[in-house]
């Protein structure tokens, strides 16, 4: 008996052709970062700016919803991993041409600065707040002395996270959805519009919603800008670009994206908050929702439908 | 809460005959956008049958009701009446806001029941209204508009009887409302 042994790189279940290893974990995660990375980046903003006064929920009630979430994220990519032990060797390493190792240095960085930001306004929040231990004291009268340049750091370490939870995707050069240089801005700009959302939720304060609502309606313009960017990018493309562009052109993802993430999620709230700018009344929780549901639909539509476009061969 | 206010000082209506005229307007445009015409309770029972259908594929395609729905795949909720619904809940959003109608949630019932009351008979009522809508097969839009502006006999029934029913069952029930 003659036998012949193949050896192809075309048939690794999982990997190739279709990939198949990211699940709810990383999407969900995605979505937590930037939204994070907004509440923390106008928060910091709003302070460095002195409107710190006038922003209450914006600079001390809503980061503390960016710990939370932050840490629930964590918990969410480190149930991902295989080899969940091995974590630690994450930070064995700074290695600045890959985005894992950005982000893993960025999140052990913002996590616990996060908390500590929230612990720094403890006691305006609550006003019978006692840290007990006089040490804690000490520490918290050293941040808030240093609150300004506390809040720069804290910008830039927003805005790394924020473009890192879409470079991480763009970095995979063998995912052509994936692979555009646009997703980094992108999901920053849709980070930091989910960001705004939740902060306006939170705010009883008519002149902080409108600010927020403002700078939120200019944020997702220039989402609205990116996706025809993005979009007209891979019609431009070749034809492995314009293949992956086809799964939102009558594709599976048709219906999830342009309705659920760029009509509901985008174009619905926009308008609602232009008519609440214009002095209509509209219920104060329902753009925010939709901002937030269309940006966690986003990123798992863009995470699903990454992994099954692929080099033509 | 808000008591029940006849007047509905600020908001606008339409006048309602004119609004009845839109409606049937309505119909061409819905015919000549998606080629069928328009109707409410099916998204219901779409999302029914895909609740059933998520919760036990198995039970949901031996059922003969909800079988009768349920393809390969393709997800009932995969129905433009689904999308249809979803549209009428931003038109209406959106109608509410500018003409000024949406305010914080409330119960609106008659001035000599109480809103516990107004719940417990809004909840009967849309369970008959549930039940009434498959054995016509169709509500209000689906069957007796949509019906009728096809000249199909049975939406013609359906109009005319859920009109004289609620002429009857209104003064039987008016306890309720004044």
């Amino acid at each position: 008996m003659k036998e012949e042994l193949f050896v192809s790189g075309r048939n690794i279940p999982n990997i190739d052709p279709y990939l198949n290893i990211w699940h709810w974990q990383i999407p969900f995660y995605l979505f937590l970062g930037g939204l994070a990375a907004g509440i923390i980046f106008f928060a910091a903003y709003f302070v460095v700016s002195g409107k710190e006064k006038e922003m209450p929920a914006t600079v001390k009630w809503a980061p503390i919803i960016a710990s939370i979430v932050l840490v629930i994220g964590l918990i969410a990519l480190f149930s991902d991993l295989k080899h969940k032990l091995y974590f630690w060797q994450l930070y064995t390493i700074i290695r600045p041409t890959s985005p894992m190792s950005w982000g893993a240095w960025t999140l052990m960085a913002i996590t616990p600065l996060s908390i500590v930001w929230v612990a720094s306004y403890m006691k305006e929040m609550f006003p019978k707040w006692d840290w007990k231990f006089g040490f804690l004291n000490h520490f918290e009268a050293f941040v808030i002395k240093y609150r300004i340049p506390f809040s720069w750091i804290m910008m830039y370490l927003a805005i790394i996270l924020g473009v890192y939870t879409g470079i991480l995707l763009s970095a995979f050069n063998a995912r052509p959805l994936w692979n555009t240089s646009i997703l980094g801005p992108l999901f920053l700009v849709s980070g930091f519009s989910t960001g705004l959302a939740a902060t306006m939720w939170i705010s009883n304060n008519e002149h902080e919603r409108k600010v927020l609502s403002r700078i939120d309606i200019v944020f997702i313009l220039i989402e609205l800008f990116l996706i025809i960017h993005l979009f007209m990018g891979f019609m431009a493309g070749t034809a492995v670009k314009t293949e992956a562009f086809q799964l939102f052109l009558g594709g599976e993802f048709t219906i999830s994206f342009w309705v659920f993430v760029v009509l509901l999620g985008l174009v619905f709230p926009a308008t609602l908050e232009t008519l609440e700018l214009w002095g209509y009344h509209v219920p104060k929780w329902i753009p925010p929702l939709l901002i937030l549901f269309g940006g966690l639909i986003f990123r798992f539509v863009m995470v699903e439908a990454g992994q099954i476009t692929r080099f033509l061969y | 809460m808000i008591k029940y206010n006849s007047k509905r000082e600020g908001t606008h209506y339409l006048n309602p005959y004119l609004g009845g005229v839109l409606m049937g307007l309505l119909m061409i445009v819905t015919i000549f956008i998606s080629g069928r015409e328009l109707g409410i309770s099916g998204a219901v029972k779409d999302t029914v049958v895909e609740t059933a259908h998520a919760i036990s594929p198995a039970a949901a395609k031996a059922h003969p009701y909800y079988g009768m729905y349920i393809k390969d795949g393709q997800s009932p909720m995969h129905s433009w009446l689904v999308f249809e619904v979803l549209g009428v809940f931003i038109g209406a959003l959106l109608s509410g806001i500018i003409y000024k109608r949406v305010r914080k949630p409330f119960v609106e019932h008659g001035p000599s029941i109480s809103s516990k009351r107004r719940l417990v008979v809004a909840l009967i009522g849309g369970i008959l209204w549930g039940f009434g809508t498959r054995l016509g097969r169709g509500c209000t839009s689906g069957a007796a508009l949509s019906g009728s502006s096809t000249f199909s006999f049975g939406g013609v029934m359906v109009m005319l009887l859920i009109f004289a029913s609620a002429y009857l069952f209104a003064w039987l029930f008016r306890k309720l409302w004044t």
